[in-house]
């Protein structure tokens, strides 16, 4: 067991809710997240699984009618929920921060990207505008863009997808902050940038900072991750060590994600699937939210909701299969 | 950039003279003879021919408008029938009044419009949404002659605190560019909210959330300028459109403006006045399009480029 003084993040019980006409949703319903310091931890699940929205709530950029609804959220011990708006914008982007999906829409189109960058460090710092511009085009170099002198004058329709990712990282990382939250940093990105934009990632982390990485691409998790989570219907089914989770993957759903997975050495001819889809939040099955689509669905799958349970040390999972009580099944 | 905007200057000048040539043929083929309307039923036929030699209106049509377009390159654009003075001259005074009109119309439409629309969409949904959205349609749906009885009836005649009518101080002017402007206000206050709440939903706008910045920071520095690319053609447009004359806010108040003088054209088939402020109108309009097109490439870096 950590010791939490280790933990960068410590998510606790969160539960984000959305409050709608049809009635309400819990797009992330009690999940428990560790963070410890230096480390790279993923989230992995399918679209709409609630992952991003999970980051957000770290980020405290959730919007109503999305709000939080129970959890804390302990940040180098401080909890962030409930923080007032003003002490959330000093975390933002200082302690905690955050890279999104499309480096091509999150930059803002008519401010230069420099002017974009300094201002993260002028807002935290409140240092002067020239001090800021070294310091960006210190960050420039730092995430390997070529010429950060003539590109602090760039726009960013000037420059290509994976030049945009290493700005909005330079922007995240200006702060030197203590987390990094990635949120699917490399999907809008061809295969050759994504190795280099994890390659820096991975850096950065060798630097000292810890990054929640957010991803739907097993093999993205597989390389850099050092512990993973499996999130889905805005739960967390399984969590391990990256290599236990690989190598001996207890939940059917994870077991199914690994197989659905293409890969050289494949012999059948047909991908294997997770038969059915990703259930609607808004009429949630009863039980485990996986039990309709599972292929080992016991009897009582479909009544009790199951817990966690650990079967092997540091190897969670969220499914009646693995409770030691057989009493019971 | 400079060669595009070269190019649109010249494309402007050869819509000036298709304008004039257009105007200048239609003004002819209506019936109804100029001369007998300015001279009254009792002119003789003698008079009124020597008034059409006098006028050079007897010659062919293609040498009175090579006569009028040479007139009007030195300045020259005819005298009034009904007024008896030179064009320009009566353009020059009008245009001083509806300049002051349209320039205090368009700061309160775009001081109030932007302020309102802005207001609404960060509180989209709210109070404060629905009285500005409430005070914006009755702007654009209110026709501009009943805001303006209104208005006089109001602050004219039952408060005392503006005159009703004329255009002899500032003061004057306080009821009309209310009047005229919140038309505008309307308007813009609506484009600017459904831009600004659309802006707002953009990933850029997430990202400058994360960095740390305050919302206010985040709207006013990040979402605004966006906001702004449809907003200021809008703009444009509409100043164009006061200073080439608001015909009912400059008669309804009494203001010699180019409106009022367009007006008293048409009714007295005045040809050289209406030629002089259609050609006018015509100027204002297309001077106001590039400039809306020239800022827009100051406001949006991509079409700098493209430019």
């Amino acid at each position: 067991m950590i010791h939490n003084s280790d933990m960068t993040l410590e998510v606790q019980g969160l539960s984000v809710s959305i409050h709608t006409r049809k009635g309400t949703t819990k797009p992330v319903n009690d999940v428990s997240l560790r963070i410890p310091k230096g480390k790279i931890i993923g989230i992995v699940g399918e679209s709409g699984c609630g992952k991003s929205m999970t980051a957000r709530a770290c980020m405290g950029l959730l919007k109503p009618p999305v709000k939080i609804e129970s959890g804390r959220i302990l940040l180098a011990g401080r909890d962030l929920v409930g923080l007032p708006e003003s002490d959330m914008c000093a975390v933002r982007g200082s302690e905690i921060s955050m890279i999104f999906q499309e480096p091509m829409t999150g930059l803002n189109p008519v401010m230069k990207v420099g002017r974009q960058v300094d201002e993260a460090v002028r807002v935290h710092r409140h240092i002067p505008a020239s001090k800021a511009r070294q310091e960006t085009i210190r960050m420039f170099e730092a995430v390997g863009i070529p010429e950060p002198e003539a590109r602090y004058n760039s726009y960013p329709h000037e420059l290509s997808g994976g030049l945009r990712q290493r700005v909005m990282i330079a922007m995240a990382m200006i702060c030197r902050p203590a987390l990094l939250i990635a949120d699917e940093p490399t999907t809008a990105l061809d295969v050759t940038v994504e190795a280099q934009i994890l390659r820096l990632m991975k850096e950065l982390n060798k630097a000292g900072t810890s990054i929640l990485l957010i991803s739907h691409n097993l093999g993205v998790i597989a390389q850099v991750c050092d512990y993973v989570y499996v999130m889905y219907a805005g739960q967390i089914l399984e969590e391990a060590e990256v290599c236990a989770l690989f190598d001996s993957p207890l939940h059917p759903y994870t077991r199914g994600l690994l197989e659905s997975v293409n890969s050289l050495r494949r012999e059948e001819p047909v991908l294997e699937t997770i038969a059915g889809s990703v259930p609607d939040f808004l009429h949630l099955p009863q039980g485990c939210s996986f039990s309709p689509r599972c292929g080992q669905c016991l009897e009582r799958c479909a009544s009790g909701e199951p817990p966690l349970f650990e079967p092997e040390p540091g190897h969670k999972v969220r499914c009646h299969l693995y409770d030691k009580d057989t009493s019971r099944i | 950039m400079r060669q595009s905007f070269l190019r649109r200057l010249a494309e402007s000048v050869v819509i000036l003279i298709g304008v004039a040539l257009l105007i200048f043929i239609m003004l002819r083929v209506v019936p109804g003879n100029p001369i007998e309307i300015m001279m009254g039923e009792h002119a003789n036929q003698s008079t009124v021919d020597r008034m059409t030699a006098e006028l050079g209106l007897d010659k062919p049509i293609y040498v009175q408008f090579f006569r009028y377009i040479t007139g009007a390159l030195r300045g020259d654009f005819g005298t009034s029938y009904s007024l008896g003075k030179p064009v320009s001259s009566l353009m020059r005074s009008a245009f001083g009044n509806t300049l002051k009109l349209s320039v205090s119309a368009a700061v309160f439409a775009w001081v109030i419009g932007i302020l309102c629309g802005v207001l609404s969409a960060v509180r989209a949904g709210g109070p404060a949404d629905h009285i500005f959205m409430g005070f914006s349609l009755m702007g654009v749906s209110m026709p501009v002659f009943m805001t303006a009885m209104v208005l006089q009836f109001f602050f004219g005649y039952y408060l005392h605190w503006l005159p009703i009518s004329g255009s002899g101080s500032w003061r004057n002017f306080i009821l009309p560019a209310i009047a005229l402007g919140w038309n505008s206000a309307g308007a813009i206050s609506r484009l600017t909210r459904s831009t600004l709440l659309d802006v707002l939903q953009e990933d850029y706008i997430e990202t400058a959330r994360a960095k740390g910045l305050t919302e206010t920071t985040v709207v006013l520095f990040h979402a605004l300028r966006n906001t702004m690319l449809p907003v200021v053609t809008m703009m444009a447009i509409q100043f164009s459109g006061m200073l080439s004359g608001a015909v009912i806010t400059e008669t309804v108040f009494s203001i010699n403006g180019i409106g009022r003088l367009s007006v008293l054209a048409i009714s007295g088939r005045d040809i050289p006045l209406l030629q002089g402020t259609v050609l006018f109108s015509t100027a204002v309009v297309i001077l106001g399009n590039l400039i809306s097109d020239s800022l827009y490439s100051v406001l949006d870096p991509r079409i700098r480029r493209e430019a």
